[in-house]
């Protein structure tokens, strides 16, 4: 599904990534961690195509496509979803129009049929039941006014609507009160299936404890320095990264 | 030759004049043809009345004489519309009367055209006034004036429309409220070319309130300007201020918001929010809040901000699959939509809305 081969990336002139190598194939979950600094985030960006982060080197297809030659538009379209560390606010602009709008542009590059008001409703109204966002929140400005938790149920009920095939998590568990980490753990875990990927990016073992990983990564100088299972990011949680520090 | 103010005379950014001079003394040329005029109305129902280079035309439900009002104070543009102005409309609604919606379309062909507005409301009574400035894309010069009275408990709602392509629109507009009367004035720039728009209002009785406000679309190399100049002149009168301005291409957008509070005008409250997005770095924006206060109990509250589309929020709207020309329309749109919130009739808001839309939209 995601094949990355090592990535140089910088973001300013400073490199962050250097020489990352990755494979997720669908149907698995791969848990990325790492000090402060060490590229988490970046990694996250440069997937999304953001503004800033310059690929120096290397290469990441999805699906067989060069990825990093596409707009980010384009490449949510092809079924990549970043869920953000902080979730942007926009005042004077309804979840529910951006949804939709997002939705329809996402389809009208696929050559798909748009979707109609009644169905989107339709559709929405059972997403955001399972994520205990109510219909309120949601005709109200993109996360204007949402506390940390409900910005993310927000990112959940994004996750869901959009057709997305590989989620891309940063740090989604920061700032979230141990009720709200388990309402977005099981908002991935509705996601997860034989035909979808997942990469999170976090910072603490504790999100793992309800979202079990397939492989746990760590990453550290801007590549992955050591791979394991889930024990991996226990012995982690005890330790420390402090063997893996430069 | 007529005498018009200068550059040098002027102390804000205006468009200039020397564009008007060079028509003065042009008369529209005399033209059977009657132009396309149909997709200038806004589509909202209500009466409609047209007038083209100056001249009513078909029978028109309303007094066409120009009856400004002499009492104001001088002012070089609005006196000259008053002494050229061959043709106008004034509307007076009695006691309680409620004048529906008004749609005065104003379409300039070639040349210099002057032409005033009269509005008399008495006690209680009410009315929406819709006026259009377009063109048939030849150069003019279309001067305006408006003078309003609004006795007590009046409510007028004003909308200007400007969509000329081509030449100059100044536009003048003096209303004064009597106790308990209420306006709600709101330009909608979306010309391609020069726009001088000025609003004096005056509250003269208590518990008057006044929101003038604007939208000011400038594309190309529009040169949309603004001004306002509220006056609390009693005690306990309430005014607010709304403007968003939008410059792409090299376009110059620019409002200069005034209130003012006499000595004596206490518990006066008014509230300012000029707020500009500049799309493109070869755009310009001015604002300019201009506060005089010489009451000590008053509420004054105003802010200003001129910036670019928050390139976070543009990321965020991409990385869900939004087109970055369709992310920077829906920001936009957001962008404009506090000032459109002025309008509490939901048809002609919704009708505001659409063409501010179809702006945006012709632009990415």
């Amino acid at each position: 599904m995601l094949n990355i081969e090592n990535l140089h990336a910088s973001v300013g002139d400073k490199p962050i990534l250097q020489g990352l190598t990755l494979a997720v194939n669908a149907g698995e979950v791969h848990a990325i961690m790492g000090p402060n600094g060490a590229g988490k985030s970046t990694l996250a960006y440069v997937l999304a195509g953001r503004e800033g982060y310059e690929v120096t080197g290397g290469s990441a297809h999805f699906e067989g496509e060069d990825l990093l030659a596409l707009d980010p538009h384009e490449r949510a379209a092809k079924g990549i979803f970043l869920g953000f560390q902080y979730p942007v606010e926009i005042p004077g602009v309804s979840n529910l129009l951006f949804l939709r709008t997002a939705l329809n542009a996402q389809k009208k590059l696929r050559g798909e049929p748009e979707v109609s008001g009644a169905e989107f409703m339709k559709t929405i109204r059972v997403e955001s039941e399972a994520l205990g966002l109510s219909m309120d929140m949601l005709k109200r400005p993109v996360n204007v006014g949402f506390s940390g938790g409900e910005k993310k149920r927000n990112e959940a009920v994004q996750l869901a609507m959009l057709g997305t095939k590989l989620a891309i998590l940063d740090e989604t568990d920061s700032g979230l009160d141990i009720d709200a980490l388990k309402v977005v753990a099981e908002g991935i875990n509705r996601f997860r299936s034989p035909e979808r990927g997942v990469l999170l990016i976090t910072h603490y073992q504790r999100l793992l404890d309800y979202v079990r990983p397939d492989f746990v990564h760590v990453l550290a100088g801007g590549r992955i320095v050591e791979s394991g299972g889930p024990e991996l990011a226990l012995r982690l949680e005890r330790e420390g990264y402090e063997r893996h520090a430069a | 030759m007529i005498e018009l103010p200068t550059r040098h005379e002027e102390a804000w950014r205006w468009a200039d004049l020397r564009h008007a001079e060079v028509l003065a003394d042009t008369l529209p040329p005399a033209n059977d043809l009657l132009p396309e005029v149909e997709q200038h109305w806004l589509d909202v129902p209500g009466e409609r009345h047209l007038t083209v280079a100056g001249h009513p035309v078909g029978d028109s439900a309303i007094d066409t004489t120009a009856l400004p009002d002499r009492s104001l104070p001088r002012h070089p543009l609005a006196d000259l519309a008053a002494a050229s102005a061959r043709h106008g409309a004034t509307i007076r609604l009695g006691e309680g009367e409620d004048g529906g919606t008004v749609q005065l379309l104003h379409v300039g062909t070639a040349g210099a055209v002057h032409s005033v507005t009269r509005l008399e409301l008495a006690a209680g009574a009410k009315l929406t006034l819709i006026e259009t400035f377009a063109d048939e894309r030849r150069d003019h010069w279309l001067n305006h004036r408006l003078d309003a009275h609004l006795a007590e408990g009046a409510q007028l709602t004003r909308i200007l429309r400007v969509k000329t392509a081509h030449g100059l629109v100044s536009e003048r507009s003096a209303v004064s409220l009597a106790k308990h009367a209420r306006l709600v004035q709101l330009v909608v720039a979306t010309a391609g070319s020069a726009l001088r728009s000025e609003a004096h209002v005056t509250l003269d009785g208590a518990t008057a309130h006044a929101s003038v406000n604007g939208i000011l679309l400038g594309d190309a190399h529009a040169a949309l300007d603004a001004l306002t100049r509220v006056e609390h002149r009693v005690p306990e009168t309430a005014s607010t201020q709304v403007f968003r301005l939008v410059a792409a291409g090299q376009a110059q957008v620019s409002v200069a918001g005034g209130i003012s509070v006499a000595r004596h005008a206490q518990k006066t409250d008014a509230e300012q929010s000029l707020k500009a997005l500049v799309l493109k770095r070869t755009a310009a924006a001015n604002l300019k809040p201009e506060l005089e206060i010489y009451a000590d109990d008053v509420k004054c509250a105003h802010g200003c901000t001129v910036g670019e589309l928050d390139k976070a929020a543009l990321f965020y709207l991409e990385s869900r699959g939004i087109p970055r020309l369709q992310a920077e329309a829906l920001l936009t749109q957001a962008f404009v939509a506090d000032a459109l919130a002025v309008i509490q009739d939901e048809v002609l808001r919704t009708a505001l809305d659409t063409e501010a839309r179809a702006w945006l939209a012709a632009r990415t």
